[in-house]
């Protein structure tokens, strides 16, 4: 397994030994598996993700920046005798003797051909960090909500806020709408990765968007009018 | 009543030894399944064949798994306890064998049911439904590209080619995982199609609708994977094509008639 070793000046001051599937955090505070005392290193400064067979240097958007020999780095595939810069420190990287390291063609063997994941712990953490909360649950990641808003047939607005939000006379819709030819369930409205759509279930009368009758499913725009049974809606991105 | 036309098939591809992707496709129970595996020595493939009997087991399962997500159909709802049920039993496999450690796999599941299409996916295998001319992506690629992309497209452009494609999640990595969910209803002659990145890193979403419109299933198959060859053919190639053929209205005479059936067939199994 490969070592990092922490120069100041020509001083070594600490090792530290990687190992496979563990990354490690460098910065001045004591959360850090490498501490670097020093007002020129960020709280959290940097990180070395173990990725593959090799290792992953990101910059944790620190405020003087990460450099391997002497070149400012965002990210960076560690290789054999990189010098790391943290502030005035050194970190050098280096495999041992005879040990097995990947190809050095920057990133390790098959990078760009194999399916790869982060250590999604802390992809998160920086996320967070930089101030975007990340939903997990939700893949219309900062995207606003739709809603309906009533222009006849009711008052107020209602969210979507099911995948697959049911419009009909059955008192199980989510949205409850009259009308004699109207469909128990006359009509869907799904969330979708690029957006919404919505679509015709049953009943004779089919749901108008904009005043087009509806037959299979359109996608939705802001500010659509949509028309089922006795109600007028528009839709509308809210958030 | 639905009826389908599917395939599905899984090569090698050109450059790998070993296949590590993972597929399941049964008509019956309506469940289609992609999952690419990722590890060394032969845990790739441990993990995505974990993940697939994983979720072919909870879906056939008598047994309905605890709500998870009030906002999901009892069906979609019970693909994520599948989901989360995969993502357990990878995670602890990769905890209990030196060889298995950080093993991992995507995932992206289809389940058709009388009225809905129901997709989820972990990872940056796509899933696409191709609709009246459409071919829209029904996933979300959990990959460093895609995420930073969704709020700072800027940041996301200047990323290196070396970080872009890592996962940002996956099955087997953490405790606990989030798939994205959608649900929507289907219509005749729409058609969905499940892959790896092995086929849609080679073959463009345009490229997929003009094969599945033209061929039937099973030969649109065999077409996609031997392009994603002769275009490199870099890593395992994996695709599901299910086409909807015919939805029947399912009238009371229908339902009588099916709630006959099924049973008469109950009744033999029990007693033949």
């Amino acid at each position: 397994m490969p070592k990092l070793t922490l120069q100041f000046k020509d001083n070594v001051v600490g090792e530290y030994g990687m190992e496979k599937g563990k990354g490690l955090t460098i910065g001045r505070l004591d959360s850090n598996d490498i501490v670097i005392e020093n007002l020129a290193v960020s709280g959290h400064h940097a990180k070395i993700d173990s990725v593959g067979d090799g290792y992953l240097l990101t910059d944790l958007q620190s405020k003087n920046g990460s450099f391997v020999n002497d070149q400012q780095v965002t990210s960076h595939w560690l290789q054999h005798g990189d010098r790391v810069m943290i502030g005035k420190h050194t970190l050098l990287f280096k495999y041992e003797k005879g040990e097995e390291r990947p190809a050095s063609t920057g990133a390790p063997a098959g990078a760009m051909d194999q399916t790869m994941v982060m250590d999604t712990g802390q992809y998160r953490k920086i996320m967070e960090k930089a101030g975007k909360t990340t939903d997990p649950g939700s893949g219309l990641k900062g995207e606003p909500a739709g809603v309906l808003s009533y222009l006849a047939g009711g008052e107020g607005e209602v969210e979507i806020g099911k995948k697959l939000f049911k419009i009909g006379k059955s008192a199980s819709s989510d949205l409850v709408v009259g009308g004699l030819m109207t469909g128990q369930t006359a009509a869907t409205i799904s969330k979708r990765p690029n957006g919404y759509s919505l679509s015709y279930v049953e009943g004779m009368a089919k749901p108008k968007v904009n005043g087009k009758a509806v037959k299979e499913s359109v996608m939705l725009k802001e500010f659509d009018v949509i028309e089922i049974g006795n109600v007028k809606l528009q839709f509308v991105l809210k958030g | 009543m639905v009826v389908v036309e599917s395939a599905g098939m899984t090569d090698v591809g050109r450059r790998r030894k070993g296949n590590e992707d993972a597929l399941y496709l049964d008509d019956q129970q309506g469940l289609y399944v992609v999952s690419d595996g990722m590890g060394g020595h032969r845990a790739g493939e441990v993990a995505s064949e974990l993940v697939v009997k994983t979720i072919r087991d909870v879906m056939a399962g008598f047994e309905t798994p605890a709500a998870v997500d009030g906002s999901l159909s009892p069906v979609a709802d019970r693909l994520v306890g599948a989901i989360y049920e995969g993502n357990r039993k990878v995670f602890e496999a990769g905890r209990g064998k030196d060889a298995y450690r950080g093993m991992g796999a995507t995932v992206s599941a289809a389940v058709l049911t009388d009225k809905t299409l129901i997709t989820a996916n972990v990872g940056d295998s796509p899933i696409y439904l191709i609709h009246d001319g459409h071919i829209d992506q029904l996933s979300v690629t959990h990959n460093v590209v895609s995420e930073q992309a969704a709020f700072d497209p800027e940041a996301a452009s200047s990323l290196g080619e070396d970080v872009k494609y890592l996962l940002t999640r996956a099955m087997g990595i953490e405790e606990s995982v989030s798939p994205d969910v959608f649900e929507l209803p289907f219509f005749r002659g729409d058609a969905v199609v499940i892959s790896s990145d092995g086929l849609s890193d080679l073959v463009s979403p345009e490229e997929i609708q003009a094969v599945v419109g033209e061929q039937t299933a099973d030969r649109a198959c065999r077409t996609l994977v031997d392009m994603a060859n002769q275009r490199g053919g870099h890593d395992n190639i994996t695709v599901i094509v299910v086409k909807i053929k015919e939805i029947k209205q399912r009238g009371l005479i229908g339902k009588l008639r099916s709630g006959l059936a099924r049973k008469a067939i109950g009744f033999l199994q029990r007693y033949l």
